[in-house]
C-alpha cells in the first residue's frame, strides 16, 4: 500500500487554478521532490497534504485512509502525523528555541520528561543545544533553518513536508542541512516531500522528482541527468 | 556656511509646534496655575483637594467604574473581535459594524436610549441611574475599541505562524499559545485605552447621576470658574492618563512583533458551535445597540419633532459638520506628516508616540480647561472667541489616532519604493507627494473619517471651548435636554447619527475595495 495517494486532486483560488487533477503516489520512506517554477502549484500540493487547504476535487489518502475529499478535510492537520518546514520557517517569534520545539510535544500530550529528552537530543543532533534558550531573532539564518527542521521532526511525524526551506542559503550550508536531513530520514524513516525550484537541491537529495508546470505535472525525473520523459505513477487531466 | 536644513526637519518641528500649541502648552499652563495662589507658589489647592473626603470618594468611584467597564469590554469585546476575525460565523462583518455604532455617536446617546427603555419601570430606572447603568452604557460605548483592536491584532498575525502550529495542535492550542501571545500587545493596549477613556468620561456619569472625578473638575471650572481648583482636581486624571500611556509605551511596545502577513486569515470552522454563537451575537447586538437606539429614535420621525429640532438645533448641525470636517482635515494632514517623519526617524518615534497618546488619554475636560486658560487673553481673543479654540482642542486630543493610522499605512509600503525614488534623485518632499501620498490614499481617507467621527461625537471639548452661540450639536443636545421635549431631542440625536453615519457609508462605497490576495 502506498503511504500517500493523491487522486485527481484539483485546487482553485478564485479564477486561478493552482492544481489541476493531479494524481500521485508516494511510498513509505520515499523521498519525492516537487520541482518547478514559481506559481506552478508546488506549495499548494504540500498545503493540501498537510490539511491546510481542502481540495476542490479529488481525494487524498494517507495509509489508505481518506483524509480529504471534494471540498472537505476529513482529518484535521494535527491528526495527519505530518511535520512541515515552511518556506519562511514560521518560527514563533515570542517563543524560545526550546518552546518552539516543545509546543508540538505538549499539544500531543508527551510527558514533560520525555519531551525534554527529545528536545535535547534533537538540538544536539543539529548542533544547537547551546542556543536552546535563544529566541528566533537571536539566531543566524542557518541556525533558524535547523531549528525549523528540528521543530518539524520533534513530534516524529511519518511524513515530512518541506517548502523551499533552503532557498535563502548558500550551497555549503544547503549541503550541511541536506546531509542532516538524510541522516534523520534514515533514523526515523519518514516519507519526505520536498518542494523546490532549484535543480541543485533536488540533486543533493537524490530523490524521485515530480516536475510541475502550470498547475500540472509534466513528467518525472529519476536523476538530474534524465530528461523529462515519462509518466509513471502520477497523471494529470483525464489520463 | 552651516548645513542646509532638511525639509523633513522643518516638517517635524512644525508638527511638534502644532502639538505644543494645541495640547502641551495648555496642559503646562494649568499645571503651573494649580501651584499658584494670589500670585505666589502654593500647594493650597492640592491640600484642599486631598483633605476633602469628596475627592477620595470620587476618585474611588472613577477607578471602580473604569475597572468594571474595562473588565466587561475585555470579557466580551476581545472574544468578539477574535470570533469576527478568525471564524466562519455568518454575517460576522455586519455584526461587527453594528456593534461599532455606539462608539461613533456621543456616549450619552446610549444613556438617553436606556432612559427611554426603562422609563416606566421604577426599579430598573433606579438601577440605570447609578453605577450599574454607567457600566452598561459605557461598556456598550467602549466595547468596539477592544473588539476592533482585538480584531486588527489577531488578523495581523502571520497566517504561516498559525499554520505551523495548526499542523501539530488543534485550534484551542493555536489560539492560546500562538495567536493570543502574538496579538497580546494590541489587546492589552485596547484595555489600557478603555480604562483611560472610562476614567475621563464626563457626559454619561453626569446624565446618570453617578459622581466621578471629571465632574468635580468640570464643576469647579463652570460653576466657580476657579482654574486652580479645577486644575488640581484634574491633575490626578492627567497623572493616571500619563501613567497608562507610559505603561503602554514601556511594556507593551516591546512585545509588538512585526509580521509579514500574506493577507488572508486562517479561519476556525465553528461547526456545531456556529448557531449558538450566532444567537449569542444577535442577542448582544440587540441589547447593546438595537434596543437603546430603537428606543431613542422611536419618536424622532414625527414632522413636528423634526421641525422643532431644526428650529432649535439646525444651525448646530451645520456647525458640527463644518467644525468636524475642518478638524478632520487638519488632523489628517498632521497625522500623515507625523507618520512620515516617524518612519524616517525611528528614534523620534517613541517620544512622538508618547506625546500624542498622552494627549489622547488626557480627559477632554482637562485639556479644555487648559485651552481656555492659555488663550483667554486680550491678545489671543481672535482664537479664544472663535471656533479656532475648538479646532485646537480636537487637534491635540485626536492627533494620536490619525498619526497611528498613518504610520500603520505607511509601514505597509515597501521601503524599496522610497529608496528607488531616493536613488533617482527625488527630494523628500517630491517622494512624499509622488510616492507616499498616492500610495496612501486609502490610509488618508480612513484617517480623515476616523478624525471626523471623533470630532463629531466629542462632548467635553465641544461643551467647554465652543464660543457662545456657536456650539456644535453634541453640546447643543446636552443643553437642550434640560428644557426640550423628548421627541425634539430624539430628532436632534437622529440628525447627529445621520451626520456621522452617512459620510461613512458614502465613503465606504466610494473607496475601491481591497483586491483579494492571490
Amino acid at each position: 500500500m502506498n503511504h500517500i495517494d493523491v487522486d485527481h486532486v484539483s485546487k482553485r483560488f478564485g479564477a486561478r487554478v493552482a492544481i489541476n487533477r493531479l494524481s500521485l503516489q508516494v511510498e513509505r520512506s520515499e523521498r519525492l521532490v516537487l520541482f518547478g517554477p514559481s506559481g506552478c502549484g508546488k506549495t499548494t500540493v504540500l498545503r493540501l497534504l498537510a490539511g491546510l487547504e481542502a481540495p476542490d476535487d479529488g481525494e487524498i489518502r494517507i495509509d489508505g485512509r481518506v483524509v480529504a475529499r471534494v471540498g472537505r478535510n476529513l482529518v484535521p492537520p494535527e491528526k495527519r502525523d505530518v511535520g512541515m518546514v515552511f518556506q519562511d520557517l514560521a518560527l514563533w517569534p515570542h517563543m524560545t528555541v526550546r518552546q518552539n520545539l516543545m509546543f508540538g510535544l505538549n499539544a500531543r500530550g508527551v510527558s514533560k520528561r520525555e519531551a525534554d529528552v527529545r528536545v535535547q537530543e534533537l538540538l544536539e543532533r543539529v548542533g544547537l543545544k547551546h542556543r536552546i534558550d535563544a529566541k528566533p531573532h537571536q539566531l543566524s539564518g542557518g541556525e533558524q533553518q535547523r531549528v525549523a527542521l528540528a521543530r518539524a521532526l520533534v513530534t516524529r511525524p511519518s511524513i515530512l513536508l518541506m517548502d523551499e526551506p533552503l532557498s535563502s542559503l548558500d550551497d555549503e550550508r544547503k549541503r550541511a542541512i541536506v546531509s542532516d536531513l538524510l541522516g534523520f530520514q534514515s533514523q526515523f524513516g519518514f516519507t519526505l516531500i520536498y518542494v523546490t525550484h532549484d535543480r541543485s537541491e533536488a540533486d543533493m537529495l537524490a530523490a524521485r522528482v515530480c516536475h510541475l508546470r502550470d498547475a500540472q505535472p509534466v513528467g518525472q525525473i529519476f536523476s538530474s541527468t534524465d530528461s523529462v520523459t515519462e509518466f509513471d505513477n502520477f497523471t494529470y487531466g483525464d489520463k | 556656511m552651516g548645513r542646509p536644513v532638511k525639509a523633513e526637519t522643518v516638517v517635524l518641528w512644525s508638527c511638534v509646534a502644532v502639538i505644543a500649541i494645541s495640547g502641551l502648552a495648555p496642559i503646562a499652563a494649568i499645571a503651573v496655575e494649580s501651584f499658584q495662589h494670589n500670585g505666589h507658589f502654593s500647594l493650597d489647592y492640592y491640600r484642599e483637594l486631598i483633605s476633602a473626603g469628596r475627592f477620595w470618594s470620587l476618585l474611588g468611584n472613577s477607578v471602580r467604574l473604569a475597572l468594571a467597564i474595562t473588565a466587561v469590554c475585555g470579557l466580551i469585546g476581545v472574544p468578539a473581535g477574535i470570533l469576527f476575525a478568525k471564524s466562519d460565523l455568518p454575517l460576522r462583518f455586519g455584526f461587527m459594524w453594528l456593534l461599532t455604532v455606539p462608539l461613533v455617536l456621543p456616549p450619552y446617546f446610549v444613556a438617553l436610549g436606556w432612559a427611554r427603555v426603562v422609563g416606566g419601570i421604577p426599579q430598573a430606572r433606579e438601577w440605570l441611574f447609578g453605577f450599574g447603568g454607567c457600566v452598561l452604557v459605557l461598556s456598550s460605548v467602549f466595547l468596539p475599541i477592544t473588539m476592533l483592536l482585538a480584531f486588527a491584532s489577531v488578523s495581523n498575525v502571520d497566517r504561516r505562524l498559525e499554520e505551523a502550529a495548526r499542523v501539530v495542535s488543534g485550534w484551542p492550542g493555536v489560539l492560546r499559545r500562538v495567536t493570543l501571545p502574538l496579538s497580546a500587545a494590541g489587546i492589552a493596549f485596547s484595555l489600557v485605552l478603555v480604562f483611560l477613556l472610562a476614567m475621563g468620561e464626563l457626559s454619561v456619569p453626569s446624565f446618570l447621576r453617578y459622581p466621578v472625578l471629571p465632574t468635580l473638575s468640570f464643576t469647579q471650572f463652570t460653576a466657580s470658574y476657579n482654574f486652580g481648583a479645577a486644575t488640581a482636581a484634574a491633575v490626578p486624571l492627567a497623572a493616571i492618563a500619563f501613567a497608562g500611556v507610559v505603561v503602554e509605551s514601556r511594556f507593551l511596545r516591546d512585545r509588538d512583533y512585526r509580521f509579514r502577513s500574506i493577507g488572508q486569515a486562517l479561519f476556525i470552522s465553528l461547526r456545531h458551535w456556529k448557531n449558538p454563537l450566532a444567537i449569542f451575537v444577535v442577542t448582544l447586538c440587540f441589547v447593546l445597540v438595537i434596543l437603546p437606539f430603537g428606543a431613542l429614535f422611536a419618536d424622532a420621525f414625527s414632522l413636528a419633532a423634526i421641525r422643532d429640532a431644526m428650529q432649535r438645533g439646525g444651525a448646530s448641525v451645520v456647525r458640527s459638520v463644518m467644525y468636524s470636517a475642518v478638524g478632520a482635515t487638519i488632523l489628517m494632514v498632521l497625522g500623515f506628516l507625523l507618520g512620515e517623519v516617524m518612519l524616517l526617524r525611528p528614534r523620534k518615534r517613541r517620544t512622538l508616540n508618547l506625546l500624542t497618546l498622552a494627549l489622547f488619554a488626557i480627559p477632554g475636560t482637562v485639556l479644555s480647561i487648559g485651552l481656555v486658560r492659555l488663550w483667554n487673553t486680550p491678545a489671543t481673543w481672535f482664537i479664544y472667541a472663535t471656533p479656532a479654540l475648538l479646532i485646537l482642542g480636537y487637534t491635540a486630543q485626536y492627533c494620536a489616532v490619525t498619526t497611528r493610522l498613518s504610520l500603520a499605512g505607511l509601514m505597509i509600503i515597501p521601503v524599496s519604493l522610497n529608496e528607488a525614488g531616493r536613488l533617482s534623485g527625488a527630494t523628500w518632499a517630491r517622494r512624499l507627494f509622488r510616492i507616499s501620498i498616492p500610495l496612501s490614499i486609502r490610509t488618508l481617507v480612513c484617517a480623515w473619517l476616523a478624525a471626523y467621527i471623533l470630532c463629531l461625537r466629542d462632548v467635553p471639548i465641544a461643551l467647554m471651548t465652543a464660543p457662545p452661540g456657536a456650539d456644535p450639536l453634541s453640546a447643543r443636545i446636552l443643553t437642550l435636554m434640560a428644557n426640550g421635549t423628548p421627541p425634539m431631542i430624539a430628532s436632534l440625536c437622529l440628525m447627529m447619527a445621520v451626520a456621522s453615519l452617512v459620510p461613512l457609508g458614502i465613503l465606504a462605497l466610494a473607496i475601491p475595495s481591497r483586491r483579494p490576495a492571490t
